[in-house]
């Protein structure tokens, strides 16, 4: 049963709470369906709400998120466009008004499609605990619930290199079948770096490294996205939910990964 | 257990209540303040039978704790009409037959509302994005779309809205009683 939500107006206490056992809240989004249907029942919640940890703040190519900054406000944010397209793939507008950033790094598969973007991007979290401040890769942080994260810390990509593709049930508002976002580099006609994520496909963000290992080398083509696919369904772990079956993701992957990085 | 007082801007007004901790933004505006607009429907943020303005923005008051928003400006369908002249969404859906059963009516206006706050000439794209969260089992979607489309047009000034008629009697004088007479309570 709950019995106190609290709206700390400072990060210190609300970190004195999350270390005294208290819930991080968020949007609410993902933590509010559950105690709305007593499917979760933690006593003590610690609203982040006005520990004035919401922002962007862009230093030339290095761009700055607070934690709490609402999926709505990144749409928004012109200088960082080429995020618009991956939080307007989440849930529907009165869900990313309220939706958090930092919170969506703790939404389960196959929820959570910013996360994959920011894994892409080798963003990284800043989190603060009792020991002090660190910074972790974003990849990191599954399943982790001690600390607070504070700020996504992530370079703009260079023109044309970032990639994101969700294929869903229908245009607006639904979980992930397969997600893919990628930042493909490429010099002299082959691809010189590449960092692939994927939703969807496993319990967590799966890092494709060996989609990756694949790409590395070889011209960006029908040929190589093809063969990067099937070398990559080895990491995939997917699930039967009411969105898809398991044998339609993996089914899905191939012809993603080729539509999210030849566009076709 | 700490019970709270919840201060409002509520349509404009300074309303308050007390909130326990599950007490969420909308059972505050429909148990506590009588404002039974925003409907509960799913309770998990899916439906958008709730949407409310918060600060401006449309959220689903289902997700939203009371206690967190205290401070803050809220406004509901009810807070729309002036007096008899109902707003030019809540016009345009009447004209265009845009409701059936009316649950979803009130959340579907008020992401309207914040659409067109945003953007006086939305596509119907634009429309359908603005509206995925709130679902409507009766009409289709098409009726809705096509108000908030007309609605737009009306409020850009390129065509007149239009007021209701009343067959006798002269209009209600005060916003309340007109108000009461355009609520769907379920």
């Amino acid at each position: 049963m709950l019995t106190e939500v609290h709206v700390p107006d400072d990060l210190s206490e609300a970190l004195r709470l999350v270390a005294g056992g208290a819930r991080v809240l968020g949007g609410g989004t993902s933590l509010m369906p559950r105690l709305n249907d007593h499917a979760s029942t933690p006593t003590e919640l610690v609203s982040l709400r006005r520990v004035g940890l919401a922002g962007v703040r862009v230093d030339g190519s290095a761009v700055r998120i607070g934690a709490t900054t609402t999926l709505a406000e990144l749409e928004h944010d012109d200088r960082v466009a080429f995020l618009s397209p991956v939080v307007r793939s989440i849930a529907s507008v009165p869900v990313r008004n309220l939706a958090t950033v930092g919170g969506n790094l703790f939404a389960e598969q196959p929820y959570g499609d910013l996360t994959v973007a920011l894994v892409a991007l080798d963003a990284r979290a800043s989190v603060l605990d009792a020991a002090g401040r660190r910074e972790e890769p974003v990849a990191a942080l599954a399943g982790q619930h001690h600390g607070l994260v504070t700020e996504l810390v992530l370079e703009v990509p260079a023109p044309s290199t970032f990639r994101y593709l969700k294929a869903t049930r229908r245009r607006y508002n639904s979980a992930s079948i397969v997600t893919v976002a990628a930042v493909v580099e490429q010099t002299d006609g082959v691809v010189s770096a590449a960092r692939v994520a994927l939703g969807g496909v496993g319990r967590q963000v799966v890092r494709a490294t060996l989609v990756e290992a694949a790409l590395l080398g070889q011209p960006l083509d029908e040929a190589t996205v093809a063969s990067a696919a099937q070398a990559g369904l080895g990491q995939l772990d997917p699930s039967d939910d009411a969105y898809a079956s398991a044998w339609y993701r993996a089914r899905v992957f191939p012809v993603h990964l080729r539509r999210a990085l030849l566009g076709r | 257990m700490t019970v709270k007082i919840v201060n409002l801007k509520l349509n404009g007004v300074d309303k308050a209540f007390m909130a326990r901790p599950e007490t969420t933004l909308l059972l505050g505006l429909r148990e506590q303040l009588g404002m039974m607009g925003a409907k509960r429907g799913c309770a998990q943020g899916a439906c958008g039978s709730c949407t409310v303005l918060l600060d401006g923005s449309p959220v689903v008051s289902c997700l939203v704790p009371a206690v967190t928003v205290d401070g803050s400006t809220v406004g509901t369908v009810e807070g729309l009409s002036d007096g008899q002249v109902l707003s030019d969404v809540q016009q345009a859906f009447l004209d265009g037959f845009a409701t059936q059963c009316g649950f979803c009516t009130p959340g579907m206006i008020m992401s309207a509302e914040a659409l067109l706050e945003r953007n006086p000439d939305p596509t119907t794209e634009e429309v359908q994005e603005a509206i995925s969260g709130n679902v409507c089992r009766c009409t289709g979607y098409e009726p809705i779309i096509t108000a908030i489309l007309d609605a737009a047009a009306r409020r850009r000034g390129t065509t007149a809205a239009t007021t209701p008629e009343t067959d006798e009697g002269p209009p209600p004088t005060t916003a309340y009683e007109s108000s009461e007479g355009m609520r769907a309570d379920v």
